[in-house]
Protein backbone atom coordinates (compact mmCIF):
# COMPACT_ATOMS: atom_id res chain seq x y z
CA UNK A 1 0.00 0.00 0.00
CA UNK A 2 1.12 3.57 -0.63
CA UNK A 3 0.96 5.88 2.37
CA UNK A 4 1.25 9.65 1.82
CA UNK A 5 2.87 11.93 4.37
CA UNK A 6 1.49 15.48 4.14
CA UNK A 7 3.28 18.68 5.09
CA UNK A 8 3.80 18.71 8.88
CA UNK A 9 2.94 15.04 9.13
CA UNK A 10 4.46 11.64 10.00
CA UNK A 11 3.54 8.07 9.12
CA UNK A 12 4.93 4.81 10.46
CA UNK A 13 4.31 1.29 9.23
CA UNK A 14 5.60 -2.21 9.28
CA UNK A 15 3.73 -3.87 6.46
CA UNK A 16 6.04 -3.60 3.49
CA UNK A 17 4.23 -0.42 2.46
CA UNK A 18 5.64 2.44 0.42
CA UNK A 19 5.68 5.81 2.19
CA UNK A 20 5.78 8.93 0.00
CA UNK A 21 6.00 12.66 0.59
CA UNK A 22 5.78 15.42 -2.04
CA UNK A 23 7.05 18.97 -2.54
CA UNK A 24 9.91 19.07 -0.06
CA UNK A 25 11.30 22.58 -0.41
CA UNK A 26 12.97 23.90 2.72
CA UNK A 27 11.11 21.24 4.71
CA UNK A 28 12.93 18.24 6.14
CA UNK A 29 12.05 14.74 4.94
CA UNK A 30 13.44 12.16 7.36
CA UNK A 31 13.20 8.38 7.15
CA UNK A 32 14.13 5.74 9.70
CA UNK A 33 14.20 1.98 9.01
CA UNK A 34 15.00 -1.20 10.87
CA UNK A 35 16.39 -3.85 8.47
CA UNK A 36 15.52 -6.76 10.78
CA UNK A 37 11.92 -5.94 11.74
CA UNK A 38 11.37 -4.00 8.46
CA UNK A 39 9.64 -1.29 10.41
CA UNK A 40 9.96 2.29 9.20
CA UNK A 41 8.65 5.85 9.52
CA UNK A 42 8.82 9.11 7.59
CA UNK A 43 8.55 12.70 8.82
CA UNK A 44 7.84 15.88 6.79
CA UNK A 45 8.67 18.78 9.13
CA UNK A 46 8.35 22.45 8.12
CA UNK A 47 10.16 24.56 10.67
CA UNK A 48 13.19 24.14 12.95
CA UNK A 49 12.07 25.03 16.48
CA UNK A 50 8.74 24.70 18.24
CA UNK A 51 9.36 27.71 20.49
CA UNK A 52 8.14 29.90 17.61
CA UNK A 53 4.61 28.59 18.23
CA UNK A 54 4.37 26.22 21.25
CA UNK A 55 0.57 25.90 20.97
CA UNK A 56 0.91 24.65 17.43
CA UNK A 57 3.58 22.15 18.52
CA UNK A 58 1.20 20.68 21.10
CA UNK A 59 -1.48 20.34 18.47
CA UNK A 60 0.88 19.00 15.78
CA UNK A 61 4.44 18.05 16.84
CA UNK A 62 5.32 17.07 13.24
CA UNK A 63 5.37 20.70 12.14
CA UNK A 64 8.72 21.29 13.86
CA UNK A 65 12.01 19.41 13.64
CA UNK A 66 12.71 19.58 17.40
CA UNK A 67 9.36 18.00 18.31
CA UNK A 68 8.80 15.97 15.13
CA UNK A 69 12.02 13.92 15.22
CA UNK A 70 11.42 12.57 18.76
CA UNK A 71 7.80 11.79 17.78
CA UNK A 72 9.06 9.96 14.67
CA UNK A 73 11.37 7.78 16.78
CA UNK A 74 8.64 7.08 19.33
CA UNK A 75 6.39 5.77 16.56
CA UNK A 76 9.30 3.72 15.16
CA UNK A 77 10.08 2.14 18.54
CA UNK A 78 6.42 1.46 19.22
CA UNK A 79 6.20 -0.69 16.09
CA UNK A 80 9.28 -2.67 17.13
CA UNK A 81 12.09 -0.65 15.54
CA UNK A 82 15.38 -0.73 17.45
CA UNK A 83 17.67 2.25 17.96
CA UNK A 84 20.90 0.26 17.42
CA UNK A 85 19.68 -0.91 14.01
CA UNK A 86 18.09 2.37 12.86
CA UNK A 87 19.06 3.46 9.34
CA UNK A 88 18.36 7.20 9.11
CA UNK A 89 18.23 9.21 5.89
CA UNK A 90 17.45 12.89 5.29
CA UNK A 91 16.29 14.85 2.24
CA UNK A 92 15.01 18.35 1.48
CA UNK A 93 16.19 21.42 3.45
CA UNK A 94 16.49 23.41 0.21
CA UNK A 95 16.93 27.18 -0.02
CA UNK A 96 15.93 29.91 -2.48
CA UNK A 97 18.55 31.85 -4.47
CA UNK A 98 20.42 34.72 -2.84
CA UNK A 99 22.33 35.09 0.42
CA UNK A 100 19.72 36.47 2.79
CA UNK A 101 19.87 34.37 5.99
CA UNK A 102 16.26 35.12 6.88
CA UNK A 103 15.00 32.80 4.17
CA UNK A 104 17.32 29.86 4.86
CA UNK A 105 14.72 27.88 6.78
CA UNK A 106 16.08 24.68 5.21
CA UNK A 107 19.55 25.19 6.63
CA UNK A 108 18.11 25.85 10.07
CA UNK A 109 16.03 22.66 9.79
CA UNK A 110 19.15 20.63 8.97
CA UNK A 111 21.19 22.13 11.82
CA UNK A 112 18.49 21.33 14.37
CA UNK A 113 18.24 17.76 13.02
CA UNK A 114 21.99 17.19 13.22
CA UNK A 115 22.18 18.56 16.76
CA UNK A 116 19.36 16.26 17.84
CA UNK A 117 20.93 13.18 16.24
CA UNK A 118 24.35 13.99 17.67
CA UNK A 119 22.96 14.38 21.18
CA UNK A 120 21.34 10.96 20.85
CA UNK A 121 24.36 9.19 19.37
CA UNK A 122 22.72 8.69 16.02
CA UNK A 123 24.20 9.27 12.57
CA UNK A 124 22.73 9.88 9.12
CA UNK A 125 23.35 6.98 6.74
CA UNK A 126 22.71 9.25 3.75
CA UNK A 127 21.40 12.70 2.88
CA UNK A 128 20.30 14.65 -0.17
CA UNK A 129 19.85 18.18 1.11
CA UNK A 130 20.20 21.82 0.10
CA UNK A 131 20.00 23.39 -3.34
CA UNK A 132 17.03 24.94 -5.11
CA UNK A 133 15.17 21.79 -6.10
CA UNK A 134 11.83 20.63 -4.86
CA UNK A 135 11.97 16.92 -3.97
CA UNK A 136 9.62 13.97 -3.73
CA UNK A 137 10.69 11.16 -1.41
CA UNK A 138 9.80 7.46 -1.87
CA UNK A 139 10.52 4.99 0.94
CA UNK A 140 10.06 1.25 0.36
CA UNK A 141 9.64 -0.49 3.70
CA UNK A 142 10.26 -3.98 2.35
CA UNK A 143 13.80 -3.09 1.20
CA UNK A 144 14.53 0.13 3.06
CA UNK A 145 15.29 1.78 -0.27
CA UNK A 146 14.84 5.57 -0.29
CA UNK A 147 14.54 7.30 -3.66
CA UNK A 148 14.63 11.07 -4.21
CA UNK A 149 12.91 12.48 -7.26
CA UNK A 150 13.50 16.06 -8.40
CA UNK A 151 13.10 17.76 -11.75
CA UNK A 152 12.38 14.48 -13.56
CA UNK A 153 15.48 12.79 -12.11
CA UNK A 154 15.43 9.86 -9.68
CA UNK A 155 18.34 8.83 -7.48
CA UNK A 156 18.69 6.37 -4.66
CA UNK A 157 19.72 7.66 -1.29
CA UNK B 1 10.05 35.57 -28.57
CA UNK B 2 6.34 36.02 -28.09
CA UNK B 3 4.47 38.21 -30.58
CA UNK B 4 1.69 40.62 -29.66
CA UNK B 5 -0.79 38.55 -31.67
CA UNK B 6 0.09 35.34 -29.86
CA UNK B 7 -0.12 37.07 -26.48
CA UNK B 8 -3.56 38.47 -27.40
CA UNK B 9 -4.77 35.06 -28.43
CA UNK B 10 -3.49 33.41 -25.24
CA UNK B 11 -5.19 36.08 -23.11
CA UNK B 12 -8.51 35.45 -24.85
CA UNK B 13 -8.19 31.75 -24.10
CA UNK B 14 -8.18 32.32 -20.34
CA UNK B 15 -11.77 32.21 -19.14
CA UNK B 16 -12.49 35.55 -17.50
CA UNK B 17 -14.53 35.69 -14.30
CA UNK B 18 -18.27 35.28 -14.91
CA UNK B 19 -20.00 38.53 -15.92
CA UNK B 20 -22.23 38.50 -12.91
CA UNK B 21 -19.31 38.13 -10.51
CA UNK B 22 -17.61 41.09 -12.17
CA UNK B 23 -20.75 43.18 -11.55
CA UNK B 24 -20.81 42.09 -7.91
CA UNK B 25 -17.15 43.01 -7.54
CA UNK B 26 -17.85 46.46 -9.01
CA UNK B 27 -20.68 47.04 -6.56
CA UNK B 28 -18.44 45.93 -3.68
CA UNK B 29 -15.66 48.28 -4.79
CA UNK B 30 -17.98 51.28 -5.11
CA UNK B 31 -17.68 53.38 -1.96
CA UNK B 32 -21.31 54.50 -2.30
CA UNK B 33 -22.74 50.99 -2.34
CA UNK B 34 -25.14 49.75 0.28
CA UNK B 35 -25.66 46.17 1.49
CA UNK B 36 -28.96 46.09 -0.37
CA UNK B 37 -27.20 46.95 -3.62
CA UNK B 38 -24.93 43.95 -3.08
CA UNK B 39 -27.95 41.74 -2.41
CA UNK B 40 -29.58 43.07 -5.56
CA UNK B 41 -26.51 42.22 -7.64
CA UNK B 42 -26.41 38.72 -6.19
CA UNK B 43 -30.14 38.05 -6.47
CA UNK B 44 -29.86 36.03 -9.65
CA UNK B 45 -26.78 34.10 -8.67
CA UNK B 46 -27.78 31.61 -5.98
CA UNK B 47 -24.58 29.60 -6.51
CA UNK B 48 -22.34 32.55 -5.75
CA UNK B 49 -24.54 33.59 -2.82
CA UNK B 50 -24.36 30.09 -1.33
CA UNK B 51 -20.59 30.01 -1.75
CA UNK B 52 -20.14 33.34 0.01
CA UNK B 53 -22.29 32.23 2.93
CA UNK B 54 -20.50 28.89 3.18
CA UNK B 55 -17.11 30.57 3.35
CA UNK B 56 -18.34 33.25 5.76
CA UNK B 57 -19.43 30.46 8.11
CA UNK B 58 -16.23 28.43 7.76
CA UNK B 59 -13.63 27.82 10.44
CA UNK B 60 -11.43 30.36 8.62
CA UNK B 61 -13.36 33.21 10.22
CA UNK B 62 -14.39 31.32 13.33
CA UNK B 63 -17.36 33.61 13.98
CA UNK B 64 -19.46 33.00 17.08
CA UNK B 65 -22.73 33.58 15.25
CA UNK B 66 -24.10 32.05 12.09
CA UNK B 67 -24.31 34.28 9.01
CA UNK B 68 -27.54 33.75 7.14
CA UNK B 69 -27.63 36.52 4.55
CA UNK B 70 -25.39 38.56 2.31
CA UNK B 71 -26.46 41.71 4.17
CA UNK B 72 -25.29 40.18 7.43
CA UNK B 73 -22.03 39.05 5.85
CA UNK B 74 -21.31 42.62 4.73
CA UNK B 75 -22.10 43.97 8.20
CA UNK B 76 -20.16 41.35 10.18
CA UNK B 77 -17.19 40.67 7.89
CA UNK B 78 -17.00 44.02 6.13
CA UNK B 79 -16.97 45.00 2.46
CA UNK B 80 -13.41 43.95 1.90
CA UNK B 81 -13.92 40.43 3.16
CA UNK B 82 -17.03 39.87 1.07
CA UNK B 83 -15.07 41.14 -1.93
CA UNK B 84 -12.32 38.58 -1.17
CA UNK B 85 -14.89 35.81 -0.91
CA UNK B 86 -16.49 36.66 -4.27
CA UNK B 87 -12.98 36.63 -5.74
CA UNK B 88 -12.20 33.20 -4.23
CA UNK B 89 -15.51 31.84 -5.40
CA UNK B 90 -15.19 32.94 -9.01
CA UNK B 91 -11.46 32.32 -9.50
CA UNK B 92 -11.24 28.81 -8.07
CA UNK B 93 -12.59 27.13 -11.20
CA UNK B 94 -10.37 29.21 -13.52
CA UNK B 95 -7.21 28.55 -11.51
CA UNK B 96 -7.92 24.98 -10.48
CA UNK B 97 -6.83 23.51 -13.78
CA UNK B 98 -3.51 21.74 -14.35
CA UNK B 99 -0.77 23.94 -15.80
CA UNK B 100 1.45 22.15 -18.24
CA UNK B 101 4.93 23.52 -18.62
CA UNK B 102 5.16 24.46 -14.96
CA UNK B 103 4.39 20.89 -13.93
CA UNK B 104 1.45 21.92 -11.81
CA UNK B 105 -1.12 19.16 -11.39
CA UNK B 106 -4.83 19.97 -11.17
CA UNK B 107 -5.46 22.11 -8.09
CA UNK B 108 -1.83 23.00 -7.42
CA UNK B 109 -1.87 26.51 -8.87
CA UNK B 110 -5.01 27.23 -6.85
CA UNK B 111 -3.52 25.76 -3.69
CA UNK B 112 -0.44 27.94 -4.12
CA UNK B 113 -2.60 31.02 -4.75
CA UNK B 114 -4.65 30.44 -1.60
CA UNK B 115 -1.46 29.71 0.38
CA UNK B 116 0.08 33.02 -0.71
CA UNK B 117 -3.14 34.92 0.09
CA UNK B 118 -3.34 33.66 3.66
CA UNK B 119 0.44 34.02 4.18
CA UNK B 120 0.29 37.63 2.93
CA UNK B 121 -2.39 38.46 5.48
CA UNK B 122 -0.50 36.68 8.25
CA UNK B 123 2.71 38.56 7.37
CA UNK B 124 0.89 41.91 7.22
CA UNK B 125 -0.45 41.22 10.70
CA UNK B 126 2.88 40.03 12.16
CA UNK B 127 4.74 42.97 10.57
CA UNK B 128 1.98 45.38 11.64
CA UNK B 129 1.53 46.84 8.18
CA UNK B 130 -1.75 48.57 7.46
CA UNK B 131 -3.36 49.94 4.31
CA UNK B 132 -2.83 46.76 2.30
CA UNK B 133 -6.47 45.72 1.99
CA UNK B 134 -6.09 44.44 -1.54
CA UNK B 135 -3.16 42.15 -0.79
CA UNK B 136 -5.49 39.15 -0.60
CA UNK B 137 -6.84 39.74 -4.10
CA UNK B 138 -3.41 40.48 -5.55
CA UNK B 139 -2.05 37.31 -3.95
CA UNK B 140 -4.90 35.19 -5.23
CA UNK B 141 -4.24 36.36 -8.79
CA UNK B 142 -0.46 36.82 -8.76
CA UNK B 143 0.39 33.71 -10.82
CA UNK B 144 -2.46 33.88 -13.32
CA UNK B 145 0.18 34.56 -15.98
CA UNK B 146 1.30 30.93 -15.63
CA UNK B 147 -1.99 29.87 -17.22
CA UNK B 148 -1.01 32.00 -20.17
CA UNK B 149 2.62 30.97 -20.61
CA UNK B 150 2.35 27.29 -19.67
CA UNK B 151 2.00 26.13 -23.24
CA UNK B 152 5.05 28.11 -24.36
CA UNK B 153 7.16 26.92 -21.43
CA UNK B 154 6.21 23.36 -22.31
CA UNK B 155 7.83 23.79 -25.72
CA UNK B 156 11.10 24.76 -24.08
CA UNK B 157 10.96 21.92 -21.58
CA UNK B 158 12.35 19.62 -24.23
CA UNK B 159 15.54 21.63 -24.14
CA UNK B 160 17.65 19.81 -21.53
CA UNK B 161 19.65 22.94 -20.87
CA UNK B 162 16.60 24.84 -19.72
CA UNK B 163 16.77 23.69 -16.13
CA UNK B 164 20.47 23.17 -15.81
CA UNK B 165 21.13 26.90 -15.78
CA UNK B 166 21.46 26.55 -12.04
CA UNK B 167 21.97 30.04 -10.69
CA UNK B 168 19.48 31.93 -12.81
CA UNK B 169 16.09 32.69 -11.30
CA UNK B 170 13.11 31.18 -13.08
CA UNK B 171 11.50 34.49 -14.06
CA UNK B 172 14.76 35.47 -15.76
CA UNK B 173 14.75 32.18 -17.68
CA UNK B 174 11.18 32.84 -18.84
CA UNK B 175 12.10 36.31 -20.01
CA UNK B 176 15.17 35.08 -21.83
CA UNK B 177 13.27 32.39 -23.70
CA UNK B 178 9.84 33.86 -24.33
CA UNK B 179 10.52 37.57 -23.93
CA UNK B 180 8.07 37.95 -21.05
CA UNK B 181 7.78 36.41 -17.58
CA UNK B 182 4.60 35.08 -15.94
CA UNK B 183 4.37 38.13 -13.67
CA UNK B 184 4.22 40.54 -16.62
CA UNK B 185 1.82 38.24 -18.49
CA UNK B 186 -0.46 38.12 -15.44
CA UNK B 187 -0.42 41.90 -15.09
CA UNK B 188 -1.53 42.28 -18.71
CA UNK B 189 -4.47 39.91 -18.14
CA UNK B 190 -5.58 41.72 -14.99
CA UNK B 191 -5.29 45.11 -16.70
CA UNK B 192 -7.69 43.84 -19.38
CA UNK B 193 -10.06 42.63 -16.69
CA UNK B 194 -10.07 46.10 -15.15
CA UNK B 195 -8.48 45.26 -11.80
CA UNK B 196 -7.24 48.27 -9.76
CA UNK B 197 -3.85 49.66 -10.73
CA UNK B 198 -2.26 48.83 -7.39
CA UNK B 199 -3.20 45.15 -7.76
CA UNK B 200 -1.90 45.04 -11.35
CA UNK B 201 1.36 46.67 -10.26
CA UNK B 202 1.85 44.22 -7.37
CA UNK B 203 1.31 41.26 -9.72
CA UNK B 204 3.65 42.73 -12.35
CA UNK B 205 6.59 43.14 -9.95
CA UNK B 206 5.99 40.31 -7.51
CA UNK B 207 9.32 38.65 -8.33
CA UNK B 208 11.25 41.91 -8.73
CA UNK B 209 9.76 44.43 -6.32
CA UNK B 210 12.76 46.76 -6.73
CA UNK B 211 11.76 47.37 -10.35
CA UNK B 212 8.41 48.89 -9.38
CA UNK B 213 8.25 52.60 -10.36
CA UNK B 214 7.38 53.33 -6.77
CA UNK B 215 7.74 51.21 -3.65
CA UNK B 216 4.50 49.77 -2.29
CA UNK B 217 4.13 47.81 0.93
CA UNK B 218 1.37 45.70 -0.62
CA UNK B 219 3.73 44.60 -3.40
CA UNK B 220 6.43 43.96 -0.80
CA UNK B 221 4.15 41.71 1.22
CA UNK B 222 3.00 39.81 -1.84
CA UNK B 223 6.64 39.25 -2.79
CA UNK B 224 7.58 37.93 0.64
CA UNK B 225 4.46 35.76 0.95
CA UNK B 226 5.07 34.22 -2.47
CA UNK B 227 8.71 33.45 -1.74
CA UNK B 228 7.75 32.01 1.65
CA UNK B 229 5.21 29.65 0.10
CA UNK B 230 7.64 28.56 -2.62
CA UNK B 231 10.29 27.85 0.02
CA UNK B 232 7.87 25.84 2.14
CA UNK B 233 6.67 23.85 -0.84
CA UNK B 234 3.11 25.32 -1.11
CA UNK B 235 3.37 24.52 -4.05
CA UNK B 236 6.54 24.61 -6.04
CA UNK B 237 6.19 23.58 -9.64
CA UNK B 238 9.05 22.39 -11.73
CA UNK B 239 11.04 25.53 -11.00
CA UNK B 240 11.38 24.52 -7.33
CA UNK B 241 12.94 27.25 -5.21
CA UNK B 242 14.57 29.08 -8.11
CA UNK B 243 13.52 32.56 -7.04
CA UNK B 244 15.42 35.18 -5.14
CA UNK B 245 13.86 36.91 -2.14
CA UNK B 246 14.59 40.63 -2.09
CA UNK B 247 16.82 41.61 0.81
CA UNK B 248 15.90 45.26 0.51
CA UNK B 249 12.20 44.42 0.82
CA UNK B 250 12.93 42.25 3.85
CA UNK B 251 14.83 45.15 5.40
CA UNK B 252 12.18 47.71 4.48
CA UNK B 253 9.48 45.69 6.23
CA UNK B 254 11.63 44.73 9.23
CA UNK B 255 11.29 41.10 8.36
CA UNK B 256 13.11 38.61 10.57
CA UNK B 257 13.50 34.85 10.54
CA UNK B 258 11.27 34.53 13.60
CA UNK B 259 8.47 36.56 11.99
CA UNK B 260 8.81 34.45 8.86
CA UNK B 261 8.66 31.21 10.83
CA UNK B 262 5.84 32.40 13.07
CA UNK B 263 3.66 33.29 10.06
CA UNK B 264 4.65 30.04 8.36
CA UNK B 265 3.51 28.02 11.37
CA UNK B 266 0.01 29.44 10.90
CA UNK B 267 -0.19 29.21 7.11
CA UNK B 268 -1.10 25.55 6.78
CA UNK B 269 -4.15 25.66 9.04
CA UNK B 270 -5.54 28.87 7.50
CA UNK B 271 -4.97 27.52 4.02
CA UNK B 272 -6.77 24.27 4.76
CA UNK B 273 -9.69 26.11 6.32
CA UNK B 274 -10.17 28.20 3.22
CA UNK B 275 -9.63 25.29 0.81
CA UNK B 276 -12.08 23.00 2.58
CA UNK B 277 -15.17 25.15 1.97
Amino acid sequence: MRIVVDVADMKASGNGDEIVTHALGSCLGLTVWDPISKVGAMLHAMLPLSKINPDKALENPYMFVDTGVPALFQAFYKLGGKKERAVIKAAGCGAPLGDDRIFKIGERNLIVLKKLLWKNNLLLAAEDTGGTQSRTLYFDLSTGKVVVQSGGERREL
Amino acid sequence: MISKELLDRLIREIPSPPENAVRVLEVLRDSESTPSKVEEALRYDPGLTANILRMANSAYFGLPQRIGSIRQAVVVLGWKRVYDLVMVSCMSSVMDRPVEGYDLAKGELWRHSVAVSVTAELLAKELEIRGVDEVFTASLLHDIGKLLLGILIKEHMRDPEFFSKGDSSFDRLEKGLIGIDHAEAGAIVLERWGLPHRVVNAVRYHHNPEDSPKPDSMLDILHLADVTCLILGFTAGKEGLKYEPSSSVAKRLNMSSSILERASSLTLEKMNQLMRV
